[in-house]
């Protein structure tokens, strides 16, 4: 017998019950746990020229209760490099305790913010909230969309000579759906919006893997 | 020929000679007594001399026959040999082995209730010094009785009498039961009545106080409540008294009252200039600035809030600093290694402060110090220092210089030091710069095993443990070096291991192993699937959830292979533990747990995938056994992530129903 599969996780505004913030904060989701695997593109056209460079990416570390987790994103078709240039990054999760969808820093004013975050359809419905308190009295312990923030710390192959800059950061948008990732990456003195489109990698086509370290 | 002259003073005065004059009778003994005395206080060599040459029971013979005698001047020869027997007992343990054997407790105990004050006096003198020492009797609250003389002590005059209850609470003062016993007979409120009296008075309520309410909330409760006037208040007061010795108690006290009760320190003021004293009485340079580092280290250690004050205060800097120039107080050094240690363990920007600081070599140098209690220290530096995923992804932990030392001390003669390098280790060799071969190379993974094999379950956790992070996304050529180190002999009989702990860092270790390369899930089959039918015995006993969740786990990983690896994945499911049991995969399915629960839908994801020839079978083989009933029931799991994969796993069976497609 068929089941009707209906998505009604909606964010809600979180009521006087909510005050405990454990259960405001987005769901941990396996796809987005340490070791996992994500591979797509990053999107780097100017005006001259059409170019995308393969990124993967893999995470390292997530702590939900502190809104954080970090990984490498390596960018494999980088012109003037003779290696895939690999970086390591730090994220903000946006769990209205720890971070809102304000960045307050890195060149980022309120308007910026509403400006990339709206790039993500399934950000819609967080909109007028967002608006209000940059979406602090959200309830997004049930939504299947995790908002983060992504800001590359430093590289590990390479030099800072390598004539590539980590300067901006990037509005990410994760389904627990899927295990998708769209990002768009902010730098003042960059190209704006350029996308970010990865996929759940898996190493098996065959299945999901998952491996686990335990830090003491 | 020239001849040695031995003058006439030196051979009157050779210990030997001494020691025999103490037998001499009247003026004459005392004044042995009183020389005997002089030459051993605060000498530390010559007690152990005397000592060595059995002073101390023909003291204690002296004590005890004075005792019964009531002619002469028999209160200065028991004055004298109180006096003798408490600076042998001062600062030397053997010192006061050799009282305690002597039989002098008991004798000295009667003469507190002398009717002479200077032998009161003398005698508690020399008890205090008794009770200073670890090795002291443990005092017996159980009756009423010896509670009463406890109170009897406090409520004395004497400062050394009311010193000596204090002193005996101190030492010997440990669980519950005692300290509510003690508090409820009205010593909790006489300690606090001390606090004004003098220096020595002072110090030893101090002392007595923090023991008397550790650990312990509702003697806490009693201590910050009204019944105990302002003595929150008192001892806040002391942290700023002009003695040093009194700032570490007063702290000492307050960090204990903390531990248990957070709330009763009100706000971030008070807990910041705790930390700022204790950071000033590290300057002492004498006991108080040795126990100022670990007093520090117990405050901060186990509080993200107090590290992140510590942060503001400067205190990584200030302890790096110290630790330059403390090299050679073994103490000192100790106690700043702990605080470095405590310090670090949360958060990230402290141990970025330590890592750049020049003293992280320092650290890394105490791991080859010649005392046991600085290499474990130094281990527990870089056991906090390599929780930072940063450094670890720079591979800033997996050099020669640091692996090699921590290697070495996995053969320790110490198990503590043993314990305290496999904490460091573990972290260390999850490494994600992919420099894993560093620490096989260096002969690490052969030490794991044997330690694996270890009698003592701490070490044969911890070693599993290790090895555990190091198979973590390890490459292929290093996973089949480790794996032929380990065996899966080995590996088996740590999933049976009696210690649930260790069957779940085993479990989690081979679920690493099989993560990756298909070929990686061969390793379960070797040995006529000797890996897989341990797994399958252990998830239908366990009841441990860490345990099945990360056997389930390994079961979805080795699903997430081909046909034939699928197939042994849905025989191992569809157990039961008797035929009228519910199968495993339905138990786990309905377990509280949602990791567990989540564990076990992802496997039955990758059974079900559309993709793979057999999963028409697989689904009506779970089908058949309530498999897919049981999972239309969690469709509104109160955890989303279980939620979706059951979904998935839905949508997956569906796929199958009628030969229709369903999207």
């Amino acid at each position: 017998m068929p089941v009707r599969v209906v998505d009604t996780s909606l964010p809600s505004q979180a009521s006087a019950s909510d005050a405990d913030v454990e259960h405001k904060s987005p769901p941990a989701c396996t796809l987005l746990g340490v070791g996992q695997a994500f591979s797509g593109t990053q999107n780097v056209s100017s005006p001259q020229k059409d170019e995308a460079w393969r990124v993967n990416v893999r995470i390292q570390g997530f702590d939900l209760e502190h809104g954080y987790l970090c990984g490498t994103m390596e960018a494999l078709n980088v012109p003037m490099a003779d290696t895939p240039v690999v970086t390591f990054w730090e994220g903000e999760i946006v769990d209205t305790k720890n971070y809102t969808f304000f960045t307050n820093k890195w060149k980022a004013t309120s308007e910026v913010d509403i400006q990339h975050w709206t790039k993500f359809p399934s950000f819609s419905p967080l909109l007028d909230q967002v608006e209000v308190d940059g979406g602090k009295s959200l309830n997004l312990s049930n939504y299947p969309y995790i908002f983060m923030r992504w800001k590359e710390q430093y590289f590990v192959n390479v030099g800072t000579d390598c004539g590539l800059t980590i300067a901006g950061f990037y509005y990410v948008c994760f389904s627990c759906t899927d295990g998708s990732v769209n990002g768009f990456y902010y730098d003042p003195n960059s190209s704006p919006f350029q996308k970010l489109e990865l996929q759940s990698a898996q190493e098996k086509d065959t299945g999901f893997s998952f491996s686990s370290y335990a830090l003491q | 020929m020239p001849s040695s002259a031995i003058p006439s003073s030196w051979s009157y005065n050779r210990p030997e000679h001494l020691i025999s004059r103490l037998r001499s009778a009247g003026e004459a003994r005392i004044k042995a007594l009183r020389e005997l005395k002089n030459q051993i206080i605060g000498n530390r060599t010559k007690k152990l001399t005397y000592i060595k040459l059995g002073a101390v029971p023909f003291v204690v013979e002296i004590l005890c026959s004075a005792a019964f005698d009531i002619s002469g001047d028999v209160n200065t020869v028991l004055v004298q040999s109180c006096a003798v027997l408490g600076s042998f007992a001062c600062g030397v343990d053997a010192g006061v082995k050799a009282v305690l054997e002597a039989g002098a407790f008991q004798h000295l105990m009667l003469l507190i209730s002398h009717r002479n004050e200077k032998v009161v006096d003398a005698a508690a003198r020399a008890l205090r010094m008794i009770y200073q020492s670890k090795l002291a009797p443990k005092y017996d609250f159980v009756h009423t009785k010896n509670i009463e003389f406890i109170l009897s002590l406090l409520n004395r005059t004497n400062e050394n009498v009311t010193g000596l209850g204090a002193s005996i609470i101190t030492q010997s003062c440990r669980t519950k039961m005692e300290q509510r016993a003690l508090s409820d007979a009205g010593a909790l409120k006489k300690l606090v009545s001390l606090l004004r009296g003098s220096l020595s008075q002072r110090d030893a309520s101090l002392e007595s106080l923090a023991s008397l309410i550790k650990d312990n909330p509702v003697v806490i409760s009693k201590f910050v409540g009204p019944e105990s006037g302002r003595a929150l208040s008192a001892v806040t007061e002391l942290t700023k008294d002009r003695y040093p010795r009194t700032r570490l108690l007063a702290c000492m006290c307050l960090i204990v009252v903390n531990s248990s009760s957070p709330t009763s320190l009100q706000g971030a003021g008070i807990k910041m200039k705790l930390i700022t004293i204790l950071l000033e009485l590290m300057d002492d340079p004498g006991e108080v600035g040795d126990e100022a580092g670990f007093a520090l280290s117990s405050f901060i250690s186990e509080s993200e809030d107090l590290q992140k004050l510590a942060f503001e205060a400067n205190v990584a800097d200030k302890l790096c600093d110290h630790l330059q120039n403390c090299l050679l107080q073994i103490r000192r050094y100790q106690g700043i290694l702990l605080a470095l240690a405590g310090l670090s363990s949360k958060l990230e920007c402290c141990r970025s402060k330590i890592f750049t600081h020049k003293a992280f070599n320092l650290m890394i140098d105490a791991l080859n110090h010649e005392r046991s209690e600085i290499r474990v220290a130094a281990c527990l530096c870089l056991k906090s220092l390599s929780r930072s995923v940063q450094h670890l992804s720079a591979g800033h932990f997996m050099t020669e210089i640091i692996i090699v030392p921590l290697i070495q001390l996995l053969c320790d003669t110490s198990t503590s030091v043993q314990v305290a390098a496999l904490g460091a280790i573990s972290n260390i060799v999850v490494d994600f710069a992919m420099h894993k071969s560093v620490f096989i190379k260096c002969g690490g993974v052969k030490q794991l095993v044997q330690l694996s094999k270890s009698m003592d379950s701490t070490i044969r956790v911890n070693a599993v443990w290790a090895l555990r992070n190091l198979l973590f996304l390890v490459d292929q050529t290093c996973k089949e070096g480790i794996f032929s180190e380990l065996t899966a002999t080995t590996l088996s009989s740590l999933i049976c291991d009696p210690k649930t702990s260790v069957q779940e860092q085993a479990l989690g270790l081979v679920r690493n192993l099989v993560d990756g390369p298909v070929d990686s899930i061969e390793y379960i089959f070797l040995e006529d699937r000797l890996l897989l039918h341990a797994i399958g015995r252990r998830l239908l006993s366990s009841s441990n959830t860490e345990v099945l969740i990360q056997g389930m786990y390994v079961l979805c990983n080795v699903a997430s292979g081909n046909e034939f690896h699928k197939e042994a994945v849905m025989h191992q499911l569809l157990m039961q533990a008797d035929p009228d049991a519910l199968s495993i995969v339905v138990k786990f399915l309905q377990n509280n747990d949602s990791q567990l629960r989540i564990a076990a839908v992802w496997a039955l994801v990758n059974l079900t995938s559309p993709s793979s020839p057999g999963a028409f079978g697989r689904v009506v083989r779970l089908r058949n056994a309530g498999v897919v009933q049981q999972l239309k029931t969690m469709v509104t799991d109160p955890c989303l992530d279980v939620k979706l994969r059951v979904r998935t796993a839905l949508v997956q069976s569906m796929t199958f129903d009628d030969g229709v497609v369903m999207v």
